[in-house]
C-alpha cells in the first residue's frame, strides 16, 4: 500500500515540472544568488567587492598623501579622487567636499573621507585632540564607517610611524621628563628607517593587517573620525534624520505587491477562464483589449491601495516623514507607476501560464529571484558590482530606486520640480515595462480569443 | 450555417456541417461526444473562426475570415458550465452580465427583476450563490445568458445535473421564451427530452450534419415505417407462429416487424388464434429518437 502511495506520488511530481522547479531548481538558483552576494563580500573575490569611496584632501600635506596612499592599497577600498577623464576634460580638477557629499547623497558613493585643513598638524596627538577626519556617508549602510575607520587607523600606523614615533616622544617628554641627547639621536636615526621601511612594505604590511588593526581598540583612536550623515545638512542641526524605515517599506512594499499582483491579476484571469466566465464574458460585446485593461485598472488601484497602506504604516508608527510635499509628492508618482507595472506583471504572467497551478510555481520563482537581486531582501549595498548592474533588469530594482530616491538620497534643497525630475528615470523605465508588459499580455491573451 | 468547416491542427472538428435554425423554432442539435456540436456553437457565437463557410443571424451574413456572425448582439449563449461569479449574489451577478451586455440603468433594473422572478430566485437575489443548490445556479446562469432579450438563444446542455423537478421547471422557463419569440438552439444527450421539446432536430457526426428534420422525418428516412409488435402468450410459442414470420423471445414471447399497423395486426392475431393459443399482452414498439440516433451514429463508444 505504502509503496502504491509513493508511486502515485512520484508519478505525479515527476510529471508536475513547476513543482519540481521548486523542489530542485529554486534553492539552486536563491544559493547561487546568496553565495555571490556573501562570497564577493569577504571571499576570494575581494577585489569586485571594494568599498568605492570619495577621498577629498583639503589638507594637502605629506602626511595626508601618505595616509591616502595608504588607504589606496587597502585591497577593501577603492579610492576615487576626482571624476573620470573625458575627452573634453582630460585632467578633471578632484572632486571637493560639496561634490563629495551630493555623490554620496544621491547613492552615487556609500561614503567620502575628508582630510580636514590642518589635519597633519594635529595628527599623531595620542590625547585624542586630533582635528577629525569626516566620513561622509549613507547610513542606510551601517557598515561602511566602521570598516572606513578602522583602515584608517592602520594606515595612520602604518603610513607614517615616524611621524607617530615623533609625536610619541613629545608627549613622552612632557609627561616623563626630557630624553637624553644620545636617546633623542637614537630616535632621529630611527624615524627615516621606519619610514623606509612603511613605504617599501606598504602594500604588503596593510594588505595582510588591515583588518586586524581595525579591529584593535588599541589603535582605535590614532585618527579622530567624524561620521557625517550626507543627507543631513551642515548648517541646519534641526534636519530631520532620515528613517531607515523607508529603505525596508520600499522594498517589502514592492516584494509583496509582486506577489499580490501575480495572485490577484493573473489569479483572477486564470480563475474566470477555468470558471468559464472568461468565455462568457468573452461572447458579449467586450473585446479582450477592454477586458485586459479592465483588470490591470482595478488591480492597479488595488497596488496604489496596497503601497499607501503600508507607507501611511510606516509613517504612523515608525516615524517615515511622509507627509511633507516633497515626499508626497515623489510617493504618489512612484506609487502609481509601480503599482501599474506590477498589475501589468501580474497579467502577463496569467497569459504566460495555462492554470493557476501554474502560475503559483512560476510566480514564486520569478518573484523570488527579482526581489532577491533587485534588493527587495537584501540590501544592495552590500552586492557586489556586477550583481548590483544586474538589479537593473529586475522590476524591484528599479522601483526600489525610485522609492529611495524620493525618502532616502533626496536633497532637500533643490526645488520641487527638480525633484521630480531626480525620479524620471525610475518613473520612466516602470512605464516602458507597463507598456511591454501589456503589450506581451495582449499578443498571448490571443489563446484566449476566437479560436 | 453552411458548409462550415473547421480544424483545430491535425484535428477535424467541423467538415461541412450545415444547419438552419427557423424564425421561434426549437432545433436540438445531437452527435456523439467529439461529433463537433460545441464547435459548431461556438462558432455560432462569434468564439471559433471557421476555416470555410458562411454563417448568417437574422439576416447578416459572415465569412470564414470573421469570427462569427455580424449579428451576434441578438444571440445569448447559454454555457454547459456554471459560468458565474460565486462571491457575488444572484442579483449581482445579473446585473454584471446584463451590464457586459450593454443594457443601460433603467432597463437593466427592470430585466433583473425580470429575470429573478423568472427563474424563481427573488426571495434569495441578495444571497451570494455559493450557497445556491445546483438546479438554482443552473436557472440563473440560464437566465444571465438572456438578458438582452436575444432572438436566437444557444443553449449547451442546458439540463446537466440537475434533478427532475429543476428540470422541469428550466423547460418552462424555456418555453417561455419561446413564447416571447425566441428561437433555441440545444445541444444536448437527453435524447427523450429533445424529443418531446424540439420542433426538428439536426444529427451531427465526424463534423458532418447526418440528418435534419421532425422525428418523423428523420424515422421515414432512417428507419421508415417499420414497428415491433410484442406478443404475451399464455402458453410456449407454437412452432407454427416461428414458421409464419415470428420469432421466440423467451418461451411465451413472440415478436414480428410490421410495416403497415392497421393491416398486419389484425392478421397476426388471426393466426395465434389459429394455433389455439391466448395472447396476454400486445406490446407496440415505435422507433425514437434514440433508435434513429444509434441507427444513423453506431453504437461503438465515441471517446
Amino acid at each position: 500500500m505504502i509503496a502504491t502511495l509513493l508511486k502515485i506520488n512520484w508519478l505525479n511530481l515527476r510529471r508536475d515540472y513547476v513543482a519540481l522547479g521548486l523542489t530542485f531548481v529554486l534553492p539552486i538558483v536563491f544559493f547561487s544568488i546568496f553565495a555571490f552576494i556573501f562570497g564577493g563580500m569577504g571571499g576570494s573575490s575581494t577585489e569586485s567587492s571594494a568599498i568605492e569611496v570619495i577621498v577629498v584632501d583639503r589638507d594637502q600635506t605629506d602626511i595626508s598623501a601618505r595616509l591616502i596612499r595608504a588607504l589606496d592599497h587597502q585591497a577593501a577600498l577603492h579610492i576615487i579622487t576626482h571624476p573620470k577623464p573625458t575627452q573634453n576634460d582630460s585632467s578633471p580638477t578632484p572632486y571637493t567636499r560639496e561634490q563629495a557629499r551630493t555623490l554620496v547623497r544621491k547613492g552615487k558613493y556609500p561614503a567620502a573621507v575628508v582630510f580636514p585643513d590642518g589635519f597633519a598638524r594635529t595628527f599623531g596627538d595620542f590625547g585624542g585632540g586630533g582635528k577629525p577626519v569626516e566620513i561622509i556617508h549613507d547610513p542606510s549602510n551601517p557598515i561602511v564607517v566602521p570598516t572606513i575607520s578602522g583602515l584608517l587607523q592602520a594606515a595612520a600606523i602604518t603610513a607614517a610611524p615616524d611621524v607617530l614615533m615623533e609625536k610619541g616622544m613629545e608627549k613622552f617628554d612632557a609627561a616623563g621628563g626630557a630624553l637624553t641627547p644620545t636617546q633623542r639621536a637614537l630616535v632621529q636615526t630611527f624615524k627615516p628607517i621606519l619610514r623606509g621601511l612603511t613605504v617599501a612594505g606598504e602594500k604588503k604590511t596593510l594588505a595582510a593587517d588591515g583588518q586586524t588593526a581595525s579591529s584593535s581598540p588599541m589603535l582605535s583612536g590614532l585618527v579622530n573620525v567624524k561620521p557625517v550623515d550626507a543627507g543631513k545638512s551642515d548648517d541646519d542641526e534641526n534636519t530631520k534624520p532620515r528613517s531607515l524605515v523607508a529603505y525596508y517599506a520600499a522594498g517589502i512594499s514592492v516584494m509583496f505587491l509582486l506577489f499580490s499582483m501575480a495572485s490577484g491579476a493573473g489569479g483572477s484571469l486564470l480563475e474566470e477562464q477555468e470558471r468559464g466566465t472568461l468565455e462568457r464574458v468573452l461572447a458579449t460585446n467586450i473585446g479582450m483589449k477592454t477586458l485586459l485593461l479592465g483588470h490591470w485598472l482595478f488591480f492597479s488601484f488595488m497596488g496604489i491601495a496596497q503601497i499607501i497602506l503600508m507607507f501611511v504604516w510606516a509613517a504612523v508608527v515608525f516615524n517615515l516623514d511622509l507627509w511633507s510635499p516633497r515626499h508626497l509628492l515623489g510617493f504618489v508618482a512612484m506609487t502609481v507607476a509601480t503599482a501599474c507595472a506590477a498589475s501589468a506583471f501580474g497579467i502577463v504572467l496569467a497569459t504566460i501560464c495555462k492554470s493557476r497551478t501554474q502560475l503559483g510555481g512560476v510566480s514564486t520563482i520569478v518573484i523570488l529571484i527579482m526581489s532577491a537581486l533587485g534588493g527587495s531582501m537584501i540590501p544592495r549595498f552590500i552586492m557586489p558590482a556586477f550583481m548590483n548592474t544586474t538589479a537593473l533588469f529586475t522590476f524591484n530594482g528599479w522601483a526600489l530606486d525610485g522609492y529611495l530616491k524620493v525618502f532616502w538620497y533626496e536633497n532637500t534643497n533643490t526645488p520641487l520640480i527638480q525633484a521630480m525630475i531626480y525620479i524620471l528615470p525610475q518613473l520612466g523605465v516602470l512605464a516602458a515595462m507597463t507598456v511591454v508588459f501589456l503589450g506581451t499580455a495582449r499578443l498571448l491573451a490571443k489563446r484566449w480569443e476566437t479560436a | 450555417m453552411r458548409d462550415a468547416h473547421k480544424n483545430f491542427g491535425q484535428t477535424c472538428a467541423l467538415a461541412g456541417a450545415n444547419i438552419e435554425l427557423h424564425d421561434r423554432e426549437w432545433l436540438g442539435l445531437l452527435g456523439p461526444n467529439g461529433a463537433g456540436k460545441t464547435t459548431l456553437v461556438r462558432a455560432m457565437s462569434g468564439r471559433v473562426r471557421l476555416d470555410r463557410g458562411v454563417i448568417t443571424l437574422m439576416g447578416l451574413q459572415s465569412d470564414a475570415t470573421s469570427a462569427g456572425a455580424d449579428g451576434r448582439t441578438g444571440l445569448g449563449t447559454v454555457p454547459q458550465e456554471i459560468a458565474l461569479y460565486p462571491l457575488l449574489t444572484a442579483a449581482e451577478n445579473l446585473r454584471a452580465f446584463g451590464s457586459l451586455q450593454g443594457l443601460a440603468r433603467r432597463e437593466l433594473h427592470d430585466r433583473v427583476a425580470w429575470a429573478l422572478s423568472w427563474t424563481g430566485l427573488s426571495e434569495r437575489s441578495n444571497e451570494p450563490i455559493g450557497r445556491f443548490s445546483g438546479g438554482m445556479k443552473r436557472r440563473l446562469n440560464i437566465a444571465c445568458s438572456v438578458l438582452h432579450r436575444p432572438r436566437v438563444i444557444l443553449l449547451d446542455e442546458p439540463t446537466v445535473g440537475v434533478d427532475p423537478q429543476s428540470r422541469h421547471r428550466i423547460w418552462e422557463m424555456l418555453r417561455e421564451l419561446r413564447k416571447d419569440g425566441a428561437s433555441l438552439l440545444l445541444t444536448t444527450h437527453q435524447l427523450d427530452e429533445a424529443q418531446d421539446v424540439c420542433d426538428r432536430i439536426v444529427i451531427i457526426d465526424h463534423g458532418k450534419t447526418i440528418a435534419a428534420g421532425t422525428l418523423s422525418e428523420l424515422l421515414h428516412e432512417t428507419i421508415g415505417a417499420e414497428r415491433q409488435v410484442t406478443l404475451s402468450l399464455d402458453r410456449p410459442v407454437p412452432e407454427l407462429l416461428c414458421q409464419r414470420g415470428f420469432s421466440r423471445k423467451g418461451g411465451n414471447v413472440a415478436q414480428r416487424q410490421v410495416t403497415d399497423l392497421a393491416t398486419e395486426l389484425p392478421i397476426m392475431l388471426a393466426e395465434v388464434k389459429k394455433t389455439g393459443a391466448a395472447v396476454n399482452d400486445i406490446r407496440i414498439e415505435t422507433p425514437t429518437l434514440q433508435t434513429v440516433f444509434l441507427h444513423l451514429t453506431g453504437r461503438e463508444l465515441r471517446e
